[in-house]
């Protein structure tokens, strides 16, 4: 795999991408530290990111069309991975089974990373299909593709992670060109479903208290419960407002997560921490580095040769939008609290690897856009 | 775009997609505008308050001295176990109470009621869990301060009664503040929080106000657990000011012997200075330990000792001395003596009155304790002549006691410097009941009551103040307790919010002495009578000093009617005097309950504190039985 690097291939090399996306994980190592100052989290970030780097380089300048055509091949392993955190070998960390430790490879979310080969196997298979509108089959099959990982995420239970997969499903099945008829359909079941499934769901117990508790909290932190989730809104919401324009800039005899009101800063919760220290402008130009990266991308999709390159850097946009999305309302106390990292962002070794894994394959397909 | 599929209009789709994504990121710009610009101010604000902590610095109280610097209560340094509200907030509490029940050795009924009284508090406040943590509890404070953030150990100056039980009435005690008085006119806008310490009962409480420091505090950084993690400022507190009291602790202890020695236990002597009305003695008994209030209010068995004091029989809280109404028997003949000198009932020519071995009204006869003749003044006063008083009483008439009443002021509080007084009863404050019962105020209680029986109740202090008057002449002083309060110092620098100003020193104002019109020729006429009821053969000869002149009267004062008047029903004995009789130093008066005899029983103990006096003023005492000898 490793791949020769020619003249040509530095020459096409997307820069801007991979300048704003290692700009991005900089600053996230610098509000990793302002997060818990006391702890190495940062310099272990900082290794984090050179692995991702690497490993983004051997994607990069990888032949990613080979690549998806062994997609089966990683789609499986994926999940051989997911299956194996239900056994023995998998690590509970407060309740959840998401975490696999491994002899030489250590520990790592398995969650993170399948995303990428879930996203292959769907771009080969919707890849390959001709101009036409979308068979309901094809919709199954689809749908079965992503229920494999799902349904293993699930059993971990790990809901947060599980749902970031749906919108790549969405998107693929958006671009394989269905009826907007259905798309407006899909909208209008959803809105009716989830309303429901969420009331079925209380009444028959499927849905936990402290699930139910995380959704009322939005609703109304102060009261529901101060002591459990509305206690995490409350605090991130203090955090963030009291950022104010320009932030705290480091100082950590006032800091939130310093005092440890803010649960889980340097994780689900960088974003409060990078709000409290840079203020509204830092935060700005954060999202507005997130929209030119994505940007980029999409510009990227635009200029693909083949339908699979496209489908997969679509599909990476929308799970980054919608984790970004997700992880940031629930920083500013809009959306429920659950564990879903900030890309590029949140401490993790699992999270950014699979980040830069994910932006490899964007660059490897920009930089082929001229090759048939 | 490169792919050809038009027909399927991927590019618009794309941009759908890119267009969704942009949406998403603005809605989250504008939600961090309205909380980073718009509410920035109130979350920066709110995330302060549930970081900054004032953990107060007790201030320790002033100490109170005796006249000669001799300490009688000061403050001494304890360790509290201290409970903060915040980190208590967000866990259920019920699962503590037997967690600190057990390993404080608590009531769990105790420490559910701390916990509920401080839900009821502000944010970020502290309570004491248990004072006077011994080193077991304090080990295990530490050593579950992970499992339990929410206490921490406090150092505290606690309030020491070294002498416990003596002088425990006047001095008082202190404890915390309760719901009720923080909401009382006394305390309220005064700063005052709960679990502050303020003084309970006696001097402690009277003056309050000047013994109580000004407590300070630390600022400090807690993180979420309430542990402080840095400090911002600490300003120190101000002690409150030392009390020099008029009380002489070596007589007070010899009044406290002679309560101890007397038959029953239970009375009062007092002492004062008839020159300026400033109290020497005050003894109460039965009494309680005031260390018992101080310490054991958190502890089982200290609550136990606390309720028993207040159900005890006995009454130990009581004062005697100013809250206690006896019948005064015959000292009440000292000032009804002089009433009637000044209403010109009888004359210093003419004092005689015919004792009549009693008095006949209606068919009720009254009697006297013997047959007198028709003594003088001062033979009736020597001899406690009754027949000679109801008929001097007859002549008087109610409207000449109620007079009498007045000029004495046994119808006010005298004035001295602690809380609950009481107001003696007489024949003022009896009359319209009487009237009521009986239609018309029959002579027979006026007969009663000159001789300080069924009509008359009062309190030692006021017959002590009214008797000090006669031996200065009729300048009738405020007793006090209160000499000066010493100055303290200012705290911290002028200007800042922190400073607290020099708190001046100051002595007792004196107000004029209320003056009692009679003749130097009817004093002496009535000194003289007192003077020989100890050296002329009176009913108190027994306490004769050689070299000392004292000057007194007995009384007896019955409680039961004629025979049941034994056991617990036996006459109140007392004894008020002055001494020397023609210069007066000193005047003293004892009250023991239900002893008997007024000359055998309160007469001694009057003695006791005259001897302690005089050995102190340096007089060699002359045994009278030693003199004989010789």
């Amino acid at each position: 795999m490793v791949a020769i690097i020619e003249k040509r291939d530095l020459r096409d090399f997307d820069w801007l991408t991979a300048s704003l996306a290692i700009a991005i994980a900089c600053f996230g190592v610098w509000q990793i530290h302002n997060a818990v100052p006391s702890e190495s989290y940062w310099s272990k970030q900082i290794i984090g990111l050179f692995i991702g780097l690497t490993a983004f380089l051997v994607i990069a300048f990888s032949d990613y069309r080979r690549i998806i055509d062994a997609a089966p091949f990683f789609y499986g392993f994926g999940l051989l991975l997911l299956f194996l955190v239900l056994t023995p070998l998998g690590v509970e960390v407060n309740g959840q089974r998401a975490w696999l430790k491994l002899p030489v490879v250590g520990q790592f979310q398995p969650s993170e990373f399948v995303k990428i080969p879930t996203v292959l196997m769907l771009a080969k298979y919707f890849g390959a299909r001709r101009a036409g509108t979308l068979a309901f089959k094809e919709v199954l099959i689809g749908g079965a593709i992503l229920a494999g990982p799902v349904g293993l995420i699930m059993l971990e239970p790990d809901a947060g992670q599980a749902i970031t997969y749906f919108p790549i499903l969405a998107a693929v099945l958006f671009l394989s060109a269905v009826k907007i008829r259905y798309v407006v359909l899909a909208l209008a079941a959803a809105a009716i479903f989830i309303p429901t499934a969420y009331i079925v769901g209380v009444k028959s117990g499927v849905i936990k208290r402290y699930q139910q508790e995380r959704i009322l909290a939005i609703i109304d932190p102060e009261s529901v419960d101060p002591r459990g989730f509305g206690y995490h809104t409350i605090q991130s919401i203090i955090t963030v407002g009291k950022g104010g324009l320009s932030g705290i800039k480091g100082d950590s005899d006032t800091s939130q997560s310093v005092l440890k009101f803010l649960p889980e800063p340097h994780t689900d919760f960088i974003f409060a921490v990078t709000a409290e220290n840079t203020g509204f402008i830092g935060c700005v130009s954060l999202l507005i580095a997130y929209a030119l990266l994505l940007s980029r991308m999409i510009a990227g999709a635009r200029d693909a040769s083949e339908r699979p390159g496209m489908l997969v850097i679509m599909s990476i946009v929308t799970a980054l939008s919608f984790q970004i999305f997700i992880n940031v309302g629930m920083a500013l106390g809009f959306l429920p609290v659950i564990g879903v990292p900030l890309p590029l962002m949140s401490a993790g070794l699992s999270a950014i690897l699979s980040t830069f894994i994910a932006i490899g394959f964007v660059v490897s397909i920009k930089m082929r856009r001229f090759v048939n | 775009m490169k792919l050809n599929e038009h027909a399927q209009n991927l590019g618009l789709r794309i941009g759908t997609i890119q267009i969704v994504a942009f949406v998403l990121l603005t809605i989250l710009g504008v939600r961090l505008y309205y909380l980073q610009v718009v509410q920035g101010e109130y979350y920066s604000e709110r995330a302060e308050n549930q970081r900054i902590r004032l953990i107060p610095i007790p201030a320790p109280r002033g100490a109170i001295l005796d006249r000669n610097g001799k300490i009688l209560v000061d403050s001494r340094p304890t360790y509290n176990v201290v409970l903060s509200n915040e980190p208590i907030k967000k866990i259920d509490v019920t699962e503590r109470v037997d967690d600190y029940a057990n390993g404080l050795s608590l009531e769990s009924k105790f420490v559910v009621e701390r916990l509920n009284l401080i839900k009821t508090q502000n944010d970020f406040e502290t309570m004491v869990l248990k004072e006077n943590a011994t080193m077991q509890d304090i080990s295990w404070v530490e050593s579950h301060s992970l499992e339990y953030p929410e206490l921490r150990i406090e150092l505290q100056p606690q309030r020491f009664y070294p002498h416990g039980l003596n002088m425990a009435h006047v001095l008082g005690y202190v404890g915390e503040i309760s719901p009720k008085q923080l909401e009382s006119e006394e305390y309220k806008g005064k700063g005052m929080r709960p679990g502050d310490i303020i003084g309970k009962g006696g001097l402690e409480q009277f003056y309050d106000e000047f013994l109580r420091g000004r407590p300070g505090y630390r600022k400090v950084i807690v993180d979420s657990r309430g542990r402080v993690q840095s400090e911002i400022a600490v300003v120190p507190p101000q002690s409150g000011q030392d009390m020099v009291s008029t009380l002489d602790l070596e007589l007070q202890m010899a009044a406290e012997q002679q309560l101890a020695a007397s038959s029953t236990k239970r009375g009062t002597i007092i002492a004062s200075d008839p020159n300026s009305g400033e109290i020497l003695v005050m003894a109460s008994a039965p009494s309680f330990d005031p260390n018992i209030f101080v310490q054991g209010s958190k502890t089982p068995e200290g609550r136990k000792q606390i309720a028993a004091y207040w159900q005890e029989e006995q009454r130990p809280l009581f004062n005697r001395a100013i809250q206690g109404r006896y019948p005064p028997g015959s000292t009440w003949k000292i000032p009804e003596s002089v009433a009637a000198l000044q209403q010109g009932v009888i004359t210093v020519a003419n004092s005689n009155m015919a004792c009549g071995g009693g008095i006949q009204i209606g068919n009720k006869f009254t009697r006297c304790m013997g047959s007198h003749g028709s003594p003088p003044l001062s033979y009736a006063i020597t001899h406690s002549c009754d027949g000679y008083y109801y008929r001097l009483a007859l002549k008087m008439g109610l409207n000449g006691l109620i007079s009498m009443i007045e000029d004495f002021e046994y119808d006010k509080r005298t004035g001295v410097d602690l809380p609950n007084e009481k107001v003696s009863q007489t024949p003022k404050s009896f009359r319209s009941y009487v009237e009521k019962r009986d239609g018309k105020w029959n002579d027979i209680e006026t007969v009663f009551a000159s001789i300080g029986q069924v009509t008359v109740n009062v309190t030692p202090i006021a017959m002590l103040r009214a008797v000090s008057s006669i031996s200065v002449g009729g300048k009738m002083y405020v007793p006090h307790l209160l000499k000066e309060f010493k100055s303290i110092g200012a705290v911290g620098q002028e200007g800042d919010l922190s400073y607290f100003p020099e708190r001046q020193g100051f002595g007792f104002q004196r107000p004029e002495p209320k003056l009692i019109q009679m003749t130097t020729e009817q004093n002496e006429l009535v000194v003289q009578g007192m003077w020989a009821v100890v050296n002329g053969g009176g009913t108190g000869a027994g306490i004769r000093i050689p070299g000392f002149d004292i000057a007194g009267k007995t009384g007896t004062a019955q409680v039961a009617a004629l025979g049941k008047d034994t056991g617990k029903n036996k006459d109140h004995a007392w004894f008020v005097s002055f001494a020397p009789s023609h210069k007066p130093e000193i005047s003293v008066i004892a009250l023991i309950e239900n002893s008997g005899f007024g000359g055998s029983n309160a007469a001694p103990a009057v003695k006791g504190v005259y001897d302690a006096y005089l050995i102190k003023r340096g007089i060699p005492l002359v045994d009278p039985d030693l003199v004989a000898k010789r």
